[in-house]
């Protein structure tokens, strides 16, 4: 594991982390600036009809989360290979935040990201708020190596676990009340 | 007896690096971002919420 306490690798562990950071930071910002292009397409939609359709994701998104209904997402369903680690370490790391920061290259098992996504698209934000939006997306998932590698114990991957369920039902909750606040 | 009570440095870290802390405050920037009316603000939050949404999927 990239921050794991028993780390042996040549590289310093402080280090590592902050080149994954950097390319969580460069996919999440990439993403986002390939959505605000395409968030051209939804401008000639009434503002209400976007609202509406941005705050309805949202609740959708709560209610998968919860359980209530079944959404299959559209996400890419691999991992990235564990051999990216293995060749260079910090040019590994580099690629493996990269393609964790896009978003698309693997797993996104929670429905906010989507959430969010859509809501910049139908919202037609900006350049700069949607690709800080992005930029805040890697560093959202750049919190979880940075707090991990803090913590210096394994356990912390088990309260996280524990506390997942939690965590995604109240992430989920909180875009939709932030973005009604926004939008409305 | 010490004359005043010390939280010993593992329980002080534990408690610093709770997974719950970095949600309360995003979620509580995005809000407040949002009533205040500061669109980037918000989104960003809400981006890094997203993000932390994922917290250990690879």
């Amino acid at each position: 594991m990239l921050f794991s306490p028993g780390w042996r690798a040549p590289v310093r562990q402080g280090q590592v982390l902050a080149v994954f950071t950097l390319g969580l930071l460069l996919g999440g910002t990439l993403t986002a600036a390939v959505l605000w292009l395409l968030s051209g397409l939804a401008a000639p939609l009434p503002g209400a009809v976007r609202t509406g359709a941005i705050l309805a994701v949202a609740v959708l998104g709560v209610a998968r989360e919860a359980g209530w209904v079944r959404v299959p997402l559209p996400q890419n369903a691999r991992q990235i290979p564990q051999d990216v680690l293995q060749r260079r370490v910090r040019r590994g790391a580099l690629q493996f935040g990269f393609e964790l920061g896009t978003g698309v290259r693997t797993f996104v098992s929670a429905s906010a990201p989507y959430v969010v996504a859509l809501g910049l698209l139908l919202s037609h934000q900006g350049p700069v708020t949607t690709i800080l939006a992005g930029t805040g997306f890697g560093a959202g998932r750049a919190v979880t190596a940075a707090v991990r590698y803090a913590s210096r114990h394994d356990e912390w991957d088990d309260r996280r676990v524990t506390r997942m369920p939690l965590l995604t039902n109240a992430i989920g909750i909180t875009v939709l009340i932030a973005l009604a606040v926004l939008l409305v | 007896m010490p004359a005043a009570e010390t939280l010993p440095a593992g329980r002080l870290r534990r408690g610093l690096t709770e997974p719950l802390l970095p949600f309360a405050a995003l979620a509580l920037l995005a809000v407040a971002a949002a009533a205040a009316d500061q669109a980037v603000l918000c989104w960003a939050s809400v981006g890094a919420l997203a993000g932390y949404s994922l917290s250990g999927s690879v």
